[in-house]
């Protein structure tokens, strides 16, 4: 029974004892450790220190070769009014190849006179006298916690102090905090309080933090203890500081408005240099962009073509000479009291095309007389060639004196191209007549001649000649056309209502050795116009 | 219409009017109202509790500078008789186990000593500058009884007679003197303040 017991119970023993023997190692180590301390800090022999308020160690150092055994050393303390004590001696071994005697006082009073002596057979080698609550070198602060608080920059470190009782507000504590990657570290000095935040640290970055703790030297004093494990943490990263962002918003705003002040001051410098004027032609042609909307043709017709003449711009071809209208001349011969055929027709027309004015005198009124085959024909036969040049002739030749020719006068006929009709007399209103664009009336003469005229026709005729719009007409006098210069060129047209039959251009005393061209009209329907119709009106004189 | 502000181009004396020396009865009765007001006798107000020991660290320095200053001193300075010192010894343990009445009076006992060995001392002491500290840290021994007031602690005035008095010391030279003066001030008196049950109630 025993034997299971002991079996049982062997492990907790075991692992009692391992922590046992890991503590005594651990306080080895701490004493070590604090004893190096003190020994760079403490000059004076034997060195001590108080780790709490109730225990007390005093230590000493010897070269291993002089040191003796630990018999041969006593140590002796003393306190005030009080009689000798005397203290167990340790020897621990140190780096170096050096013993430590280490004497642990476990009765502490404090406030009072501690007189020390440590003799070495019966000599006394060191003396000392002290106050214990002055010689305190504490334990490292333990849990140092590192944590970011909510601002750039700043760090919030805290500890646990050490645990004694009356001496928290005698406590002085020593901040280590330097970037990660830094040998160079900020120290910070807090008293009496067990947290901290750093401030004024770079953003984003690594921070070590480490700290020790000490007494303020009042009421207690000691050694600064060693420095804690060190601690990493990383700040906060970088953001932007809204007053900063907001003030360069404001800056960079009056900038551009400067810009924009200094841009539409010197508007008219700049446009010149980015986008030069480019020449245009305008200046020299006056009136054809603003008047005929770029028209050249147009605007070369209504100014003095002189200019143009030798002008290189000009097109290479033939330009149209103005036309004068030639008036009306009566081919008519003296009346007769035979009944007149369908007359030709006579008619002023004048024709205007897009492409400049032309005018065209066209003659006409063929007399019904001697002549046949025209009568036979009526408007629907061509008229021979040669018919027009000799009504020409023979008009040049034999003039007609104007009271002869009083009925063309008095007759007044024309033809007019649009729906204008001028017509004495005569009622062939029509509104389809009026309504197309190209009305060709044939005035009746108006004789005391009683033929019944047959019909002339009006042809309504589309304008397709689109080109052709008519013009008021207007009468020349019958005299006019003789007395020209013979040296104009003339160019007789006969409208049949089918053809337009012009003569070439000759000079007057060359008429009559040309031939008559015959141009058909070319007649385009547009769809708004009316169809070609051809009528046939009765034609009634009035007397 | 109880002044009446008049343009003194010359700046002569005021001419006083009527309406001055009318007002002059009422002012002084509520002056006089006022006085007895404030001088009024009443009940004592409850002291407010000193807790904050920074008033105690300044009387601890005080009292170091004059332990200093002590030891330098060769003549004149010096106990014509021994006298007895309160015992300085704090062992935590033993002090904790006693109450607070106990502590109460022995820290009140050992600052009537000190005080009474400081009288002592000024009337042997020639050299001023010691002089000097001597009285500040009697007048230092006084506020602090005054803050033992403050906290609750019953008045305690030991025996007359002080030999044989247990937890007492003698002290034979005025720099063994200032060191117990220093020590008592730094151990007891401080570990009385602050565990006073009037300061750890305002805490708490």
């Amino acid at each position: 029974m025993t034997c299971d017991r002991l079996v049982r119970l062997a492990p907790l023993y075991l692992m009692l004892c391992a922590a046992g023997a890991a503590g005594i190692v651990q306080g080895a180590q701490d004493f070590k450790r604090k004893a190096s301390i003190l020994l760079k800090e403490e000059p004076k022999n034997p060195k001590c220190f108080a780790e709490s308020k109730k225990d007390f160690v005093c230590f000493w150092e010897e070269d291993e070769e002089r040191a003796g055994s630990v018999d041969q050393y006593s140590f002796t303390y003393a306190y005030q009014n009080e009689k000798n004590s005397t203290c167990p001696l340790e020897v621990l071994p140190s780096a170096g190849g050096k013993k430590l005697f280490v004497c642990h006082l476990n009765r502490v009073q404090m406030f009072v006179q501690l007189d020390v002596q440590v003799q070495r057979e019966g000599v006394q080698i060191y003396n000392r006298s002290l106050l214990i609550e002055l010689l305190f070198l504490l334990d490292p602060p333990k849990s140092v916690t590192v944590s970011t608080t909510g601002h750039q920059g700043q760090l919030n470190v805290s500890w646990v102090p050490p645990s004694l009782k009356y001496m928290d507000d005698s406590m002085i504590y020593e901040v280590l905090y330097a970037p990660a990657d830094s040998d160079f570290g900020q120290v910070e000095l807090i008293q009496a309080c067990s947290e901290m935040i750093l401030r004024g640290l770079e953003a984003g970055t690594m921070y070590q933090v480490q700290v020790r703790v000490n007494l303020d030297g009042i009421t207690y004093d000691g050694y600064w203890s060693a420095w804690s494990d060190p601690v990493f943490t990383e700040t906060l990263p970088a953001e932007l500081d809204p007053l900063v962002v907001s003030l360069t918003v404001i800056v960079s705003f009056i900038l551009v408005l400067l810009c924009l002040a200094m841009l539409l001051s010197h508007q008219r410098f700049l446009i010149k240099k980015l986008w030069p004027v480019i020449p245009t032609p305008d200046s020299k042609f006056q009136g054809l962009f603003t008047v005929y909307g770029g028209d050249f043709q147009e605007w070369l017709g209504q100014t003095s073509g002189s200019l143009w003449l030798t002008s290189p711009f000009i097109l290479p071809e033939e330009c149209p000479s103005p036309l004068e209208v030639l008036s009306e001349f009566n081919l008519c011969p003296p009346l007769s009291s035979p009944p007149l055929p369908p007359k030709a027709s006579k008619a002023l027309t004048r024709v205007r095309n897009e492409d400049g004015v032309m005018k065209k005198g066209l003659l006409g009124r063929e007399s019904v007389d001697g002549v046949d085959s025209v009568q036979t024909n009526g408007w629907r036969t061509p008229l021979h060639d040669d018919w027009l040049l000799d009504r020409l002739r023979e008009f040049q030749q034999h003039p007609v004196p104007t009271s002869q020719c009083s009925l063309l006068e008095s007759q007044d006929a024309y033809i007019s191209l649009t729906g204008n009709k001028q017509i004495e007399g005569e009622h062939m209103e029509d509104t389809l007549e009026e309504t197309s664009p190209l009305g060709v009336l044939f005035a009746s003469r108006k004789t005391t001649l009683s033929e019944s005229h047959s019909d002339l026709g009006s042809v309504q005729q589309s304008s397709g000649c689109g080109n052709l719009s008519s013009q008021s007409s207007f009468e020349y006098p019958n005299h006019a056309w003789i007395t020209r210069d013979p040296g104009y060129t003339y160019m007789a047209v006969a409208d049949s209502g089918v053809s337009m039959d012009y003569s070439p251009m000759s000079r007057a005393d060359d008429i009559g050795k040309v031939v008559i061209y015959a141009n058909d009209y070319k007649n385009d329907v547009p769809p708004h116009r009316r169809p070609f119709l051809v009528r046939q009106y009765p034609v009634d004189d009035d007397d | 219409m109880a002044n009446r502000r008049t343009y003194w181009p010359n700046h002569e004396e005021p001419v006083r009017g009527y309406a001055d020396t009318a007002m002059e009865f009422p002012r002084l009765f509520a002056l006089l109202l006022l006085v007895l007001e404030w001088t009024r006798p009443g009940l004592p107000s409850p002291l407010r509790p000193i807790c904050d020991l920074r008033v105690l660290n300044h009387f601890i320095q005080e009292a170091r500078d004059a332990e200093v200053a002590m030891k330098s001193c060769r003549e004149g300075c010096s106990l014509t008789e021994a006298v007895s010192v309160p015992q300085t010894t704090v062992n935590f343990e033993d002090w904790e186990k006693k109450n607070a009445m106990a502590q109460a009076q022995e820290v009140q006992t050992g600052l009537w000593l000190l005080q009474q060995a400081l009288g002592l001392l000024r009337t042997s002491m020639t050299d001023a500058e010691l002089n000097g500290h001597i009285d500040t840290a009697t007048r230092n021994l006084h506020s602090i009884t005054a803050v033992l007031r403050t906290l609750n602690f019953p008045e305690y005035t030991p025996p007359a007679s002080t030999a044989g008095l247990e937890g007492t010391w003698s002290a034979s030279s005025a720099a063994e003197l200032l060191q117990v003066h220093l020590n008592f001030l730094r151990g007891k008196v401080r570990l009385l303040l602050l565990d006073a049950q009037a300061c750890q109630q305002d805490v708490s």
